[in-house]
């Protein structure tokens, strides 16, 4: 919402809604000059997507509750609030009022660092999420780039965290997780490199924009079906989700990294791993299918019933539907991990490093190889 | 080069083989959560314990002779039994009897050896207190008796798996009067003696013969 380049500003003057727009000259009509103004928007579209953010993990944390239970015929939490829809925010409470332990040999600036070092890269990354034509916080140029930057980060977190507990469990998890996360975030990369050198564009809003041309057919997934299993298997890998939770395996290592946290540092942890979650299904849902885009374009709908697409009662149902389908494809692909949660075995630590060095990434970078041949051969298609 | 092409295919090969055995495992955890639960939900419901559950010992004063049987069969000597010697009538006299249920493993022995039948088990199972010396029960707690799952009006009593009819697996909604699988014992018994299994019989009538021959 807040755009920068005068370009990007005057196509959305045409095109769709611009509530910074609307709020500025809201607040020039009460006499608040523009500088102001601007300074007055900045937190809002920030709050927006924290408060996102979490209800997103507490959704999430309520739906793996739930599935996990329907899937091993249980019934789940259900009796804080309606079919136990508060008990995340009960979990939550819990964790925000136990005594927070720092063990006695423990570095204890390092182990504070730490978890803050896992939550903060990732809720960053929320910056360049669009939930519509102007629904972002930022349209950063180098967008997904951002991301892979900024989820680097999170492992030298991990260790940290796992290094100063001073206790074997935790080191081991730490130690683990940066080996995975190292291993894993290459395959990543290549994944999306061949999505950007298709759409030309680093910005996320471009890549969901080269999608939309002609609804579900257009989505990326059909021309990097690979190229999607790929990010899909890192991407669950990097939030150490079963078949890779290495990292906490519980049977092995107590609960890796987290093993001495308690309190609002592992409160931390887990709001930071469900972000995570979100997130890269979040990013799944725009690189590959179609971010906010209806399986049919809305434009061709409203041709059709005879409407202008610039009518402003179009123009907010466009804008609902396209967080509907935002939302809608990112807990899809959440359920999915959560299947997957219960479907397969954990993999041994040499199985993961087989699968990411020895499996992923010659197949990333044959995929890559073959989308820029294919979009030498066939430019239409393949965003020439 | 052949042997080359023939890896890439195996290896290609592998790799779909992987993720088709993933794809019918994701279709086993789908199908399951169209399922019912099979949780009891406790407190609420409880199931019948069956006829032959070993739960907390049951007493009768009045029938304990204090041969300290129980005592000696038990595992770790565990109940006590306070009697003193009445000279007049040269007879023991029992003044107090106790099981301490926070150490009994509820192993069923000095039932099974009571010579007058004064101890038997129960189905309680709800034992938990907050001091463990409130479970050591004497003879006026031990002669109490549980409240029946089946009495209970705020609890929705239900079946043990074994004790369903045939071809049920859920004891929820289950119609009233249906049969369990199989023959009761005594049905078992009178269905022998209307017709009496022919190699009982023989085996029998034999036996009969040989002491007809000994005599």
């Amino acid at each position: 919402m807040v755009t920068s380049s005068v370009t990007t500003s005057q196509v959305l003057i045409t095109q769709g809604i611009d509530i910074e727009l609307s709020f500025n000259q809201a607040m020039e009509g009460i006499g608040i000059s523009p500088d102001f103004s601007h300074l007055l928007w900045l937190p809002l579209p920030m709050l927006l997507v924290l408060i996102a953010a979490v209800i997103g993990v507490l959704v999430t944390v309520w739906l793996e509750r739930k599935i996990s239970a329907a899937a091993q015929q249980r019934i789940g939490p259900e009796y804080a609030g309606a079919l136990g829809i508060l008990q995340p925010m009960a979990d939550g409470l819990k964790l925000l009022v136990k005594e927070d332990v720092i063990p006695k040999r423990a570095d204890g600036l390092l182990f504070t660092l730490g978890p803050v070092l896992v939550l903060v890269p990732v809720i960053l990354s929320w910056l360049i999420i669009p939930f519509g034509q102007n629904l972002l916080i930022s349209n950063v140029g180098i967008g997904i780039f951002l991301w892979i930057a900024l989820s680097s980060i999170q492992p030298i977190g991990l260790l940290m965290s796992g290094y100063a507990s001073n206790n074997k469990y935790s080191l081991l998890g730490g130690l683990r997780a940066a080996a995975q996360s190292i291993s894993y975030e290459i395959p990543l990369a290549l994944a999306v490199l061949a999505i950007v050198m298709m759409s030309n564009s680093l910005s996320t809003i471009d890549i969901v924009e080269q999608q939309n041309s002609a609804g579900l057919l257009s989505w990326n997934v059909w021309r990097q079906p690979i190229g999607f299993l790929i990010f899909w298997i890192c991407a669950l890998a990097e939030c150490e989700r079963l078949p890779f939770d290495l990292p906490e395996a519980e049977e092995e290592l107590v609960a890796g990294y987290q093993t001495e946290y308690a309190g609002m540092k592992f409160a931390l942890f887990y709001l930071g791993s469900y972000i995570n979650l979100v997130l890269s299904s979040l990013l799944v849902s725009i690189l590959y299918l179609g971010g906010w885009g209806f399986p049919i374009p809305v434009e061709w709908l409203a041709n059709w019933l005879g409407q202008s697409i610039d009518a402003p009662l179009i123009q907010i149902i466009n804008g609902s539907i396209g967080i509907v389908m935002t939302i809608l494809k990112t807990y899809l692909l959440v359920f999915l991990a959560i299947l997957l949660r219960w479907t397969t075995p954990r993999v041994r630590i040499d199985q993961l490093l087989d699968l990411g060095w020895k499996f992923l990434l010659p197949i990333a970078l044959a995929n890559l190889l073959i989308t820029a041949s294919l979009k030498l051969v066939f430019p239409f298609a393949f965003g020439g | 080069m052949l042997g080359f092409l023939k890896k890439v295919t195996d290896y290609a090969k592998d790799a779909i083989g992987a993720g088709n055995y993933l794809a019918q495992g994701l279709s086993v955890t789908f199908d399951h959560l169209r399922r019912r639960p099979v949780t009891i939900q406790y407190p609420y419901e409880k199931l019948i314990p069956s006829e032959r559950y070993r739960g907390r010992i049951h007493y009768e004063f009045d029938k304990c002779i204090a041969c300290e049987v129980c005592v000696r069969v038990c595992p770790i000597n565990l109940p006590v039994v306070d009697w003193v010697m009445n000279k007049a009538t040269k007879k023991k006299e029992l003044r107090n009897y106790s099981i301490d249920f926070g150490v009994c493993i509820f192993c069923g022995n000095c039932v099974e050896y009571c010579p007058t039948n004064c101890l038997s088990m129960t189905e309680e199972y709800e034992l938990a207190s907050f001091d463990r010396h409130s479970l050591n029960f004497d003879n006026v707690a031990l002669g109490r008796l549980p409240t029946s799952v089946t009495t209970d009006p705020s609890v929705q009593p239900l079946r043990e798996l074994s004790y369903l009819p045939k071809g049920v697996m859920d004891p929820h909604d289950l119609p009233k009067n249906q049969k369990r699988a199989g023959e009761l014992p005594t049905e078992i018994l009178e269905l022998m003696q209307q017709n009496p299994p022919k190699k009982f019989s023989e085996k029998s009538a034999k036996g009969n013969n040989k002491i007809e021959k000994n005599a």
